[in-house]
This record gives structure tokens, C-alpha cells and sequence, in this order.
């Protein structure tokens, strides 16, 4: 929760305080702080005992991980614009032509 | 660049652990890594901040815009109950892996952080190789089923990463609603993850 509540916070300091000026520093600090904590996440995935042994599964994981929600995501984005969408585009030219 | 520059980062960290290199440094930023996430929200959020015209456009195309990242939130949510199901794992860091939509540098660093390094690798190889995908499965959703499913399949990248490839194959109504998509699964990637392991 804290987390969202800085990330608050950071918005209405980007609305309110910062100019475009500013962007480029930002993002530097944002890119900054991502390479850091995957530096860390590093090296707390090297010094786990078998971690070496392990890798194969966390292979395995993360494919799922990102086959499963990304299949199911194309499904319901397909679902949703199908009916939505392009139904209404195609009521709208029906429409017209009427 | 950004992904080599995060690849490196890992690697060197692993390269680090697997050694057991105990500098200063290093001790330094595995001890504090609560507040350079602190910090890296608060960066996140001036980002989202800093998005003008998003209102305007919401008054454009009315709640349209809301159509996809819906459809991408529900599905990836789903996917990531689905898979932890499959995986015994807790359904609520399922949830959060699968939360990243497509932004791996974030979702990895944060889940590391909020759970394990174990999970955090999963949530980072698992969202970049959404991301890799993705550049191969854009041609094959846009002929197949329609335009907008590349952008489902990018999810929060559609804004930046994936965008000209999305532009190569759809057109340039698909693009704004793309860039709009990953404006907003952006702003909920780190909400969703830390709902769900709060």
C-alpha cells in the first residue's frame, strides 16, 4: 500500500511541479533505480543454494506465466472490441448508407 | 539498449551472488532496496503525472479507450489465477505476476522486493518474453483476428517498445489507442501489484 501512496504522491508532483524540462532527469532516476533493484534481485537469486539446478523450473514459470495471461488477454481484447468496436463501426456505416 | 542495459544488470548481479562478492557497494544497495523502490515509484508516478492531453482524449473517444486495457487487465489476471493454480503457487502472487503486463523491469524489481528474488525472476523473464513475443506475434493477430489484439498482446508496452511495430501493421486509429492502452496499463501495473501482495 505505501508503494501506491508514494506513487500518488509522485503523480501530483508530475502535474503540478514538474515541467518537460525535468522529463529526461526523471526518467534517468527511473532507469537508475530499475537497474539497481534487478542488480539486487540478481544478486540474491546467485547466492541461493542451487539456484544453478533451479533454473530450469523458473524457465518453465515464466512461460506460463506469460503464455497463459497473454493468450487469455488477445481472447478477451478480441472478445470485447469484436462487440464494441467494430460492431458499433459497422452500425454506424448502416447508418449513413440508410 | 534499455533491455542489454537491463539484461547486464541481472547478469552482473547474478555473477555477483554466485560469487559472493561482498563489497560495500553491493551490500549497500541489497540492504536498501525498500528505498530506491520508494524512489522509483515516486519517479513513476511524476511520470504518469506528466502525461498531458490524456483527459482530451478521454472526451474524444468517450469510455472506447477503455475497452482494451480492460479486456488485457481481466485477461492477465485471470491468466496469472490460472497459472498459479497449475503451479501451486498462492493466487495472490500469481496475480501479481501476471499484474506486469508486459513491463518486466518493473514488475520483476518490485515483486523481488515485496516477496523473493524467486518470484521476482519469474515476473521479470515472464514479462519480457511477453514483450519478445510480442514483435513476433503482431502480424499474425492483425491478419488473423483484428488490430486490436496486438495491442493486447503488448499490453503495457503498446505506448513505447511495441508501438512502431504496432504502427507497421494497423493503422493509425490502432496507434492512438495503443499509446493511450500503455498509458494507462502503465499507471495500473504497480497498483495491481501492490494490491495483491499487500
Amino acid at each position: 500500500m505505501d508503494t501506491i501512496i508514494i506513487m500518488c504522491i509522485g503523480i501530483i508532483v508530475g502535474r503540478f511541479l514538474f515541467t518537460d524540462r525535468m522529463k529526461k532527469g526523471n526518467e534517468y532516476i527511473s532507469l537508475t533505480c530499475t537497474f539497481l533493484l534487478i542488480f539486487a534481485m540478481g544478486v540474491m537469486l546467485g547466492k541461493k543454494e542451487n539456484f544453478l539446478q533451479e533454473l530450469s523450473s523458473l524457465g518453465l514459470y515464466s512461460f506460463l506465466f506469460f503464455a497463459i495471461p497473454t493468450i487469455l488477454s488477445i481472447i478477451f481484447v478480441y472478445m470485447l472490441t469484436q462487440r464494441y468496436l467494430l460492431n458499433n463501426k459497422s452500425n454506424k456505416k448502416k447508418e449513413l448508407e440508410k | 539498449m534499455i533491455v542489454i542495459l537491463t539484461l547486464l544488470s541481472l547478469f552482473l548481479g547474478l555473477a555477483c551472488g554466485l560469487l559472493n562478492l561482498d563489497h560495500t557497494i553491493i551490500s549497500w544497495i541489497s540492504q536498501n532496496t525498500d528505498y530506491i523502490l520508494y524512489l522509483l515509484m515516486f519517479s513513476v508516478g511524476i511520470s504518469v503525472g506528466m502525461q498531458h492531453g490524456i483527459m482530451t482524449k478521454i472526451r474524444e473517444f468517450h469510455f472506447r479507450i477503455f475497452i482494451i486495457p480492460l479486456g488485457i487487465v481481466i485477461g492477465s489476471i485471470l491468466g496469472g489465477y490460472i497459472c498459479s493454480v497449475l503451479l501451486q503457487l498462492p493466487t495472490r502472487y500469481g496475480t501479481a505476476i501476471a499484474s506486469g503486463m508486459g513491463w518486466y523491469s518493473l514488475a520483476g524489481a518490485t515483486i523481488s522486493n515485496l516477496v523473493n528474488a524467486d518470484l521476482g525472476s519469474i515476473a521479470f523473464m515472464s514479462n519480457l518474453m511477453r514483450e519478445i513475443f510480442t514483435f513476433i506475434l503482431i502480424p499474425f493477430l492483425a491478419i488473423k483476428l483484428n488490430s486490436y489484439t496486438c495491442i493486447a498482446s503488448a499490453g503495457a508496452t503498446s505506448e513505447d517498445t511495441t508501438l512502431p511495430m504496432i504502427l507497421k501493421y494497423t493503422s493509425e486509429e490502432v496507434v492512438v489507442l495503443s499509446v493511450l492502452n500503455g498509458i494507462i496499463c502503465s499507471f495500473f501495473v504497480p497498483i495491481l501489484i501492490s494490491i495483491f501482495l499487500a
